[in-house]
Parts: structure tokens; C-alpha cells; sequence
């Protein structure tokens, strides 16, 4: 215990900031990015307020992308990829409303949204971790099935449950808990901070699962399984069962975030709410720095990224002479610019020290 | 004359020296031995020499030129063929279509010309003496046949210098004969080969001369007909490890492991019983089922027949059921099959325990980092921090990590497979040592390992194994090289002649 530390003091500055840079590098990603929205605001005419940081940690795109993205995260960490999470929040949000609108208890709608995501999760599970069938396929069929179920229900439903008489779910106004639901909790705010109470639900998930990744054995073993799943095995790690549950996990929390979407939005349109869910859902897992061959990342990058995500979102929005047809483009460029720093950050490094040491050795050669 | 000249060779892997100032040549029209341990620098330097690794300094001349950073089609176009010691073929396509891979020939239009490629593959095979029909997929050869296959590809290239990294490990008796027949014929064409072989009758048979590294470092070189097989092994050892016998008889206790024609993938029938505190060793042949034993006694592998019973109790099932019975397996190629490298040396070090306990989730890290320091005090680990990453150590301080893995385990049973591949000499005896403490202590230890010289040092018995089957037990006293090798490739009959002539030198 007393030599492991000895060397620390004899680092110096730079290696210690180069090391926080590698360790956190989604901490400056997020401070870069939100420089870059101070400037366009101000470009705009506008003066940086509270007010633009609080909107960032309400946006939809940060409490319910940011609650999945944990579960993407895990996922991707063993090596896999959940196509199937926007159309697993549109099935569990229709089923979190009808069981709402039907019960009108709380706890039962809470319980429906967590039941019914751990359900599409374990399909997908079992799919790929016993069949041994490949995650993107398995995960892009059920992108397919989930959406296109819920879809065809809603025009069969009763409106009476639905909620709605149109092609969409909707929380009744008539039940007796609707105004703490969606009034108190899904739309207030903490006073003075304008926080609202639901990116708390996202803090709270970010929270328990940087403690179940870092702290519990099976956190450890779900890294094990991504870093090398051969020897994970090896040692005695369940390494099926831990592929199968990281999805189960991750449709739990989409049952969360449809709670959440519940409540925050109080209706849910099969045809076009969480389209592209899962890849904002990915984007927010890599520009939390979580690397996407499996292994490595820390689920506090997580809640960066989706905060780097929606930041992101937000400047493209607020450039005027962009059109909405062209954001998108600008969406993708940072993305994959993200990932060219990730993938070949490390690259250059590697040659760069390979240099110096040619050199060193060379220099060597030259004085016998 | 002198087709390839290396100087001054050195290179370090993450500061470990592989290489430092190693000499080495080859004549035209010679069988050159490269000898040494494992981990004595002979594949460094033939990773280097084929562009696969770059040196950090020193010269390389092959038939002319000179080559100051060496890369793979570089030295490919140069002349030079390698034999990979892993089987490099490739199972799902045909013999003719591996020997072609990457060079095929085509007609108009990009089309491949089959036709042509066959009748090649036919005439190579038919002019090497190979019985191998060129339409057949490799998936259905035998390992020796698949090997055959691998020298032929090579051999098919127009090199100058052919490499062939231990070519004989899954061949027959009468299979080397043959191999040596049509190096033999290549020789006397031009053809130059270096020959990397642990196999002492085999290089004395083949080979013309030699180079002995340990190491790192160049030891000796000169005529095979000038040397004798000690000559060559004290040289490869080294003096003071020759001499070092680290056996000691201990007591044993009571049965603790017992087969009963247990049969599995590639081996059958195993009868065997294994007692209390005694260090046994396997022994086989690359496909001798060994390897493949050793797996399914730990639940890695599916048993297909036959019970294998832990302190009395039949085990069933997989890899956890095992480890719960006290059961603990070092696997073999240590960077596929133990290394976890994104986790940090304490994560490495805990996971096979935490699957034991997993009832209790929260990890308490001060108490991991006591059994920590505690393993790493009794194995004298070298590593800084433990947070540092597993790959930032060297390969022995990887190897007792992965031993800590399991001591921490607290199993009983300990499997070892290729426990000293890729291991420094250093660490090597430290490991030695470190077996027969553990034995000693009452835990029983099996060893699978090709090094004979390892057998003899720890093991109170040796299962050789040919085939998927006991081929023999050998007790302590008749354990050596030359009844080892013998059995292993049951070549009691057919290579009686050679071995005879080198067990005379031998007690010479």
C-alpha cells in the first residue's frame, strides 16, 4: 500500500493534465461546446443567461435520450448495439399512458413503463445472448416490430384509454392524479434554479449507475465481458447472461424515460415520436467518450455527452442562415469529427512516441 | 556465401530488453537451426526480419541490399517465406484456393482461373510427395495434413530463405522423414531454410549449422557436426540453470481428482487419479487432446462421457460449477485467453474471486487492495500503481497477476496450461519455485506444458499423451527428453534409429 503512491508527486503538471484530458476528455468536450454556444448567442444579440444552461439540462434530448443513452452505454460497453430503443419508448410511453388512464395510480403507471421496457429489453436479450444471433440485426428487427405493434394498437384502442381519438396516446386530464403528474412533476420546476424536477430523474439513474459500473461486481463484469469476453469467461463470468441483462437493463430505463416522456409531454405519437431516438442515444455515448469497440468508458461521460448533444442541437438551431433541411448535416459532421478525435487521437500519439524513441535511439548510435 | 546477415539487432518491448546486439546469418543453400527457450528472442527476431516488428537499431543485408526498416512485402518480395507455428490456413476455403490465397491467378476480365490453380496445386503437391486432394476443404484435413498444407504454401512461393517455425509439432514420424526428404532436395537447388525446432534429434538429423539465443542475447553459432546435443542445451539454458534442481519429494494425501473414462472433444477414456499436494504433468503434441483435457476438467469445455469427481463429489456442468469445487485453471496463450485489457491490475487480479462471491455486490476496496498486496508480496510482483493498466506489465508480472487471480480464489485444484509461455527465464523459476511451494502447502497441481525441462523440475508424475489418449505415466526418476518425446509422437519404432544414436551421445 505505501509504494504504490510514491511516484505521484514526480509527475508533472502537464502529465497530470494530459491524463485528465484522456480520463475526462467528455468534461472539455462539453466545456468547447458550450464556448462555442456562448459565442453564437451572443452573435445572435443575445446575453448568456441561467436561463440557456437551465434549458439545456431540461431539453427533452437531455433527460430522455441522456436516461436511454445510460442504457446504450452499458450496451455498448459489452460490445453490442441497441437499434430498438426509440421504438421500445413509443410502445412503453403508449403502455404507461393507457395504464394511467385506466388506473390512475402513479405507482402502477411507474411499474407499467419499468415492466413493459424490460420486456422488449429481454426480447432482444435472449435474441442475441442465447440464439447467438448479431445485436444490430436482432435490435433493427425489433426497431421495426416495436413501432409498427404500437402503431397498429392505437387505431384500435378505445379513446377511453387511449386517451385520445386521434392516432395517439394521451394522458387523461379527467384523472384525478393528471395535475401532480404532468403538472407538478413533469413540467414544474425547482424554484429559482428552473431546473425542472425531472432531469433530477435523469441526474438520479446517471448517479445509481456510476455506482453499480464502478462499485458492484457486476458492474466490473460487464466491462470484463466488453474488454475480452473469451477470458471473462474464463474466469467465471456468466458472460451470456451478462450480454442478455445489459438489454434488459437498458429497456428498464427506456420504461423510465417513458414515465418521464409521459409526464414531461403527456402524449405519445407512434408515427413520429423517438425516431431517431437511438442514434442520438449513441451520439450522447460518444461524445461522453465511451469508445464503441467495447471495454472502456465511464457512465459519468454520459451525462456529458447528452449534455454536449443537446448544446450541440441548440447552436445549429440558433445559426439563422441555416435551414432545418441542412441541420442535420451539421449534426452528423460533429459526430463523426468526435469520433475522428477519439479513434485517431490515439493513433498520432502512438507514432509521436514512436518517433522520440527512434530519435532517442538514433542519438545513442551516433555517440559510440 | 552468405545470403542473410543481421547485426547488432536490438529491440525492447515496454521495457523489456527481447533483443539486445544479436548476431545471426544464414548461407545460401543451408538448413540453419535458430534455437533457444521460449521467450530467448527467436520469434522477435523473425518477426523482425519478416517486417512484422521494426527494430529499434541495427542492419539487416539479405542477397544484396540492404533493409533499414524492413516491411512485410518488403521482405515478402525480397525472397523471404514464412512458416507460422500457428496453423495459418484457412478452414472454409478449399487446399488449392489457401495455397493461392492473395496471389491467384486470373484470366480475362478479373475472373479467376480455377482450372490453372488446381493443376498447379497438383504438380506442387505431386512434386512434394504431399497426398492432399487439392479440391478438399481444409476444415476436413488433419492437423498434420492442414500442416503439410502450410509448409507447401510456403514453399510454393519462390523464396530465397524459407523460415519454418517448429513445422513438425502435429507431424507423424514418417511425415517429418518426408518433410526433411524434401528440404534435403530444395537444398540442393539453392534453397535456404532456418529451422526453429525444440526437437534435438530433429535438428541434429536436418539441420547443417546453428545459432543458440538466450535471453535476448546471442550465445554461440557454428557446424551442427562440430556441437552435441548438451553442448547445445547447457547453451541454451544456460550453466547455473542446468545444474539448479529445484524437485523435492513431499509427502501426498488423498485422492482428490478422479476420472473415470472421461471422454470429450479430442481426447477419450481418460482414466486418471490425482492426490492431494502432487504436481502432475501433461504432456502431448499439439493435438494430442492435453490441452483439450485440461479445459473440460474445468468446465470450459463439455465433457462427452465418463465422470470427472473433485474430493469425491462428481461435478457437473460449467466453468462455475467447477471454480465452486475449488477448481482453477491458468489458461494457455495468456493475451486471448487471460488478459482483460481495458481493466485496470487490481480489476484483473479480483474477477475470478468476485464470481465466487457475487452474492455480496458491493466491491469494499479496501479489503481487495489487502489480498492485493498481500499477492503481491508473496509473488513478488513488479507493478507501480494498480491502477495502471494490466498491459503496462511485463509478461511474467502479467503471468503471476493471472496466478494472484486465481490464488485469491482460493482453490485447491490448480490447472495449469503452458503456464511459462511468453515468460522470461527470471520468472520462470520464480514460477517453478512458486508450484512447488503451493504443492507443498497441499494443493494439487497440474501442469500441461511441451518444455520437458519443466516436467522434470516440478512434477512428481508425467501423462504423455498421444492421440486423445494415455499414451504412458511416467514417474519422477524416468522422466527425460528423449522417453518423452518417444512416447509423444509414438515414435518408439519408426525413429528408434535416430533416437538411439542420440541417446548414446547423450550418456556419452
Amino acid at each position: 500500500m505505501t509504494n504504490t503512491k510514491t511516484n505521484k508527486p514526480t509527475k508533472k503538471v502537464w502529465d497530470i493534465l494530459a491524463m485528465t484530458w484522456t480520463k475526462y476528455s467528455f468534461i472539455f468536450v462539453f466545456a468547447i461546446v458550450l464556448i462555442v454556444y456562448v459565442f453564437t448567442i451572443q452573435a445572435n444579440g443575445n446575453t448568456f443567461k441561467w436561463g440557456h444552461i437551465a434549458a439545456i439540462l431540461s431539453s427533452q434530448n437531455t433527460v430522455i435520450v441522456g436516461t436511454i443513452a445510460l442504457g446504450m452505454a452499458l450496451v455498448i460497453i459489452t460490445g453490442q448495439i441497441d437499434l430498438s430503443v426509440g421504438s421500445a419508448l413509443v410502445l412503453c410511453s403508449g403502455v404507461t399512458i393507457m395504464v394511467f388512464n385506466v388506473t390512475n395510480n402513479i405507482l402502477l403507471t411507474l411499474l407499467a413503463g419499468l415492466i413493459s421496457g424490460a420486456i422488449c429489453g429481454a426480447i432482444n436479450g435472449v435474441l442475441v445472448g442465447f440464439a447467438k444471433m448479431p445485436p444490430f440485426i436482432v435490435t433493427l428487427g425489433t426497431m421495426l416490430i416495436y413501432r409498427s405493434l404500437t402503431l397498429s394498437f392505437v387505431r384500435g384502442i378505445d379513446p377511453a384509454i387511449t386517451g385520445s381519438s386521434s392516432s395517439q396516446f394521451s394522458l387523461l386530464s379527467e384523472n384525478s392524479n393528471y395535475d401532480f403528474l404532468r403538472m407538478k412533476f413533469g413540467t414544474g420546476s425547482i424554484d429559482g434554479l428552473n431546473i425542472p424536477y425531472i432531469t433530477f430523474v435523469f441526474i438520479f439513474m446517471m448517479l445509481l449507475f456510476l455506482v453499480i459500473s464502478k462499485n458492484t461486481k457486476y458492474g466490473k463484469s460487464v466491462y470484463a465481458t466488453g474488454s475480452n469476453a473469451k477470458a471473462a469467461r474464463l474466469t467465471g463470468v456468466k458472460v451470456q447472461w451478462i450480454k442478455v441483462s445489459v438489454f434488459i437493463i437498458t429497456g428498464m430505463l427506456v420504461g423510465v424515460a417513458s414515465f418521464v416522456q409521459a409526464c414531461k409531454i403527456g402524449n405519445v405519437t407512434p408515427a413520429s415520436s423517438g425516431k431517431s431516438y437511438e442514434m442520438y442515444a449513441i451520439a450522447a455515448v460518444v461524445l461522453g467518450g465511451i469508445n464503441m469497440s467495447g471495454g472502456k468508458g465511464n457512465l459519468l461521460g454520459v451525462f456529458f455527452g447528452a449534455l454536449s448533444y443537446t448544446t450541440i442541437n441548440f447552436i445549429i438551431v440558433s445559426i439563422p442562415s441555416l435551414s432545418t433541411d441542412i441541420q442535420d448535416t451539421f449534426q452528423g459532421l460533429v459526430l463523426i469529427l468526435v469520433i475522428l478525435i477519439q479513434t485517431v487521437g490515439p493513433v498520432i500519439k502512438e507514432r509521436f512516441l514512436d518517433m522520440k524513441k527512434r530519435r532517442r535511439s538514433k542519438k545513442k548510435l551516433t555517440m559510440i | 556465401m552468405s545470403l542473410l546477415q543481421m547485426e547488432k539487432i536490438s529491440k525492447t518491448f515496454g521495457g523489456v530488453k527481447a533483443l539486445s546486439e544479436v548476431h545471426f546469418s544464414v548461407n545460401e543453400g543451408e538448413i540453419h537451426a535458430l534455437l533457444g527457450e521460449n521467450g530467448a528472442g527467436k520469434s522477435t527476431l523473425m518477426n523482425i526480419l519478416t517486417g512484422v516488428v521494426q527494430m529499434d537499431t541495427g542492419q539487416i543485408e539479405f542477397s544484396g541490399s540492404h533493409y533499414p526498416h524492413p516491411t512485410i512485402v518488403q521482405m515478402e518480395e525480397a525472397g523471404i517465406a514464412i512458416v507460422h507455428q500457428e496453423l495459418n490456413v484457412i478452414n472454409d476455403l478449399t487446399a488449392f484456393e489457401n495455397i493461392f490465397l492473395n496471389k491467384e491467378i486470373v484470366g480475362k476480365f478479373g475472373l479467376l482461373n480455377n482450372k490453372k490453380m488446381i493443376q498447379e496445386t497438383k504438380d506442387l503437391f505431386l512434386s512434394l510427395g504431399v497426398d492432399i486432394n487439392p479440391m478438399v476443404m481444409v476444415e476436413e484435413l488433419k492437423t498434420s495434413e492442414k500442416q503439410l498444407l502450410e509448409i507447401s504454401r510456403a514453399l510454393y512461393a519462390d523464396a530465397k530463405l524459407f523460415i519454418l517455425d517448429e513445422p513438425t509439432t502435429a507431424l507423424s514420424g514418417d511425415e517429418v522423414e518426408h518433410l526433411f526428404g524434401i528440404l534435403r532436395r530444395l537444398r540442393e537447388k539453392g534453397k535456404s531454410f532456418i529451422f526453429i525446432s525444440h526437437k534435438m534429434p530433429e535438428i541434429f538429423e536436418i539441420a547443417d549449422r546453428y545459432t543458440v539465443l538466450r535471453n535476448g542475447e546471442f550465445i554461440s553459432s557454428g557446424l551442427i557436426v562440430d556441437t552435441t546435443p548438451q553442448g547445445i542445451a547447457s547453451d541454451m539454458v544456460g550453466k547455473q540453470y542446468v545444474d539448479k534442481n529445484m524437485y523435492l519429494q513431499r509427502k501426498l494425501g488423498d485422492d482428490v481428482i478422479v476420472m473415470r473414462n472421461f471422454c470429450g472433444h479430442g481426447f477419450k477414456d481418460i482414466n486418471l487419479t490425482v492426490r492431494k499436494g502432487e504436481i502432475l504433468a501433461f504432456t502431448g503434441l499439439a493435438g494430442s487432446g492435453a490441452s483439450e483435457l485440461m479445459q473440460t476438467m474445468f468446465g470450459a469445455l463439455p465433457a462427452t462421457a465418463g465422470h470427472i469427481a473433485v474430493h469425491g463429489q462428481k461435478i457437473h456442468g460449467g466453468i462455475t460449477s467447477f471454480m465452486s469445487h475449488g477448481v482453477a485453471m491458468l489458461p494457455s496463450n495468456r493475451k486471448e485467453n487471460s488478459v482483460l485489457p481495458d481493466l485496470d491490475i487490481l480489476e484483473n487480479l479480483y474477477i475470478a474471486e468476485h464470481t465466487l462471491s457475487y452474492k455480496a455486490q458491493i466491491i469494499h476496496k479496501k479489503a481487495e487492495l489487502e489480498r492485493y498486496d498481500r499477492l503481491k508480496y508473496m509473488l513478488n510482483i513488479k507493478a507501480q500503481d494498480y491502477t495502471d493498466s494490466i498491459n503496462s506489465l511485463s509478461g511474467g508480472n502479467q503471468q503471476k497477476i493471472f496466478f494472484g487471480r486465481w490464488l485469491n480464489t482460493e482453490a485447491d485444484v490448480l490447472l495449469l496450461d503452458n503456464p511459462t509461455q511468453g515468460v522470461d527465464v527470471g520468472a520462470k523459476i520464480e514460477i517453478y519455485r512458486l508450484i512447488l511451494e503451493l504443492a507443498t502447502e497441499g494443493k494439487t497441481i497440474i501442469i500441461n506444458t511441451l518444455e520437458i525441462p519443466e516436467i522434470v523440475k516440478v512434477s512428481d508424475r508425467c501423462v504423455v499423451f498421444f492421440e486423445g489418449k494415455i499414451q504412458t505415466i511416467l514417474e519422477h526418476e524416468d522422466i527425460n527428453e528423449h522417453d518423452v518425446m518417444l512416447h509423444s509422437t509414438n515414435a518408439v519404432i519408426l525413429r528408434g534409429r535416430i533416437h538411439d544414436k542420440y541417446k548414446d551421445e547423450q550418456t556419452n
